[in-house]
């Protein structure tokens, strides 16, 4: 550790702490999966970084969104994304996440997916190069320690947003089925 | 069976069939709606065993959508393409199932994806649209840009922040 770095442990542990040991969900959603298993092997190794993938949501704090996202999969997305403890960090990966990317005009891919999960940091590129994951990482470092990295905080103050956004193109999502009025379903 | 045989053979057996010859191990056969199944058939009884594909494309200006199974002989080594149009209004034509039992999930696609009926298809479930409530996709008189503007809304612009 950098001797500038002590001050900055001191004051507050626990972010320093949780900097170095960001825990990847494994959840492949479109063609930007295909970066993730050289960056987390031998070639570009990102446990350099404190990166490890998690095989479980329950035990992971990092969300990698790789790609596009069909609205069958931001179900499932949804689904992780509320399973994972806290503090946690979604980042988008590629253009798709921001805007749609080159699937702007799909019928069945979300355009923006910020409407739904909150993000802390986005990738732009198609594809982005490895090199840019260990980049957004450190991003994601310097977010932590000023303390802007809130996503999950700004989730739990803003869902009725996020829910009613969520709602409008999965209203089927299992989360709902309890509060929907089920009169169909009861008999 | 060379490729003129086969040609032979299909416009003797099915009733307003006509086959051309594109090149080698390659033909195209188109047969009237009611005649697809028998089509099948016989080409299955003359060793085209493996169905690769159903696809369908969607002709606005005719109002016809066109089904095209695509049969290929493994002892022979020919394509057939084996064509077959419908009327775009309420398109409904006989399962190939019976024939091919994997058909089901190609006709299962089509059906979603351009809404043609597949009579006796015991399965016409949703497929890859997840509670899909528009009108099938895949059409061509279907407006994406608008769907995806009702469905999406717009992206925020940056300035947010």
């Amino acid at each position: 550790m950098d001797r500038a770095d002590i001050p900055k442990a001191l004051k507050s542990p626990a972010n320093w702490g949780q900097k170095y040991s960001l825990w990847a969900v494994y959840f492949c959603t479109g063609c930007g999966v295909i970066e993730i298993p050289p960056v987390i092997t031998s070639r570009w190794d990102a446990e350099r970084f404190g990166v490890l993938p998690m095989a479980t949501p329950r035990q992971a704090n990092l969300f990698l969104v790789t790609g596009y996202v069909s609205v069958k999969t931001l179900g499932a997305i949804i689904r992780t994304y509320d399973q994972m403890p806290d503090p946690k960090y979604v980042v988008g990966f590629g253009s798709c996440p921001v805007n749609g990317g080159m699937y702007w005009d799909s019928y069945n891919t979300i355009k923006h997916l910020d409407k739904y999960i909150p993000v802390d940091g986005w990738i732009a590129g198609c594809m982005p190069r490895p090199e840019a994951i260990f980049v957004a990482v450190v991003h994601l470092w310097q977010m932590i320690d000023k303390g802007i990295a809130t996503g999950y905080k700004r989730y739990k103050e803003d869902y009725e947003y996020y829910e009613r956004n969520q709602r409008e193109v999965l209203p089927h999502l299992a989360k709902f089925e309890s509060a929907e009025p089920t009169a169909a379903r009861d008999i | 069976m060379s490729e003129e045989n086969l040609k032979k053979a299909i416009e003797r057996d099915l009733e307003g069939a006509t086959a051309t010859v594109q090149n080698k191990g390659r033909l195209v056969a188109a047969v009237p709606k009611a005649g697809a199944v028998s089509a099948l058939i016989l080409l299955k009884a003359h060793g085209f065993e493996h169905l690769s594909a159903i696809s369908c494309t969607d002709w606005l200006e005719q109002g016809e959508f066109e089904l095209v199974y695509h049969l290929w002989s493994y002892t022979d080594k020919i394509h057939v393409m084996l064509k077959t149009r419908l009327p775009r209004e309420a398109p409904r034509t006989v399962t190939a199932s019976p024939v091919f039992r994997h058909a089901q999930t190609y006709e299962r696609e089509i059906h979603e994806m351009y809404g043609v009926h597949f009579e006796g298809n015991p399965r016409l479930t949703p497929f890859l649209l997840d509670h899909w409530q528009g009108p099938p996709p895949m059409r061509r008189d279907f407006d994406t840009r608008k769907y995806v503007q009702d469905a999406f809304g717009s992206t925020p612009s940056l300035e947010e922040e």
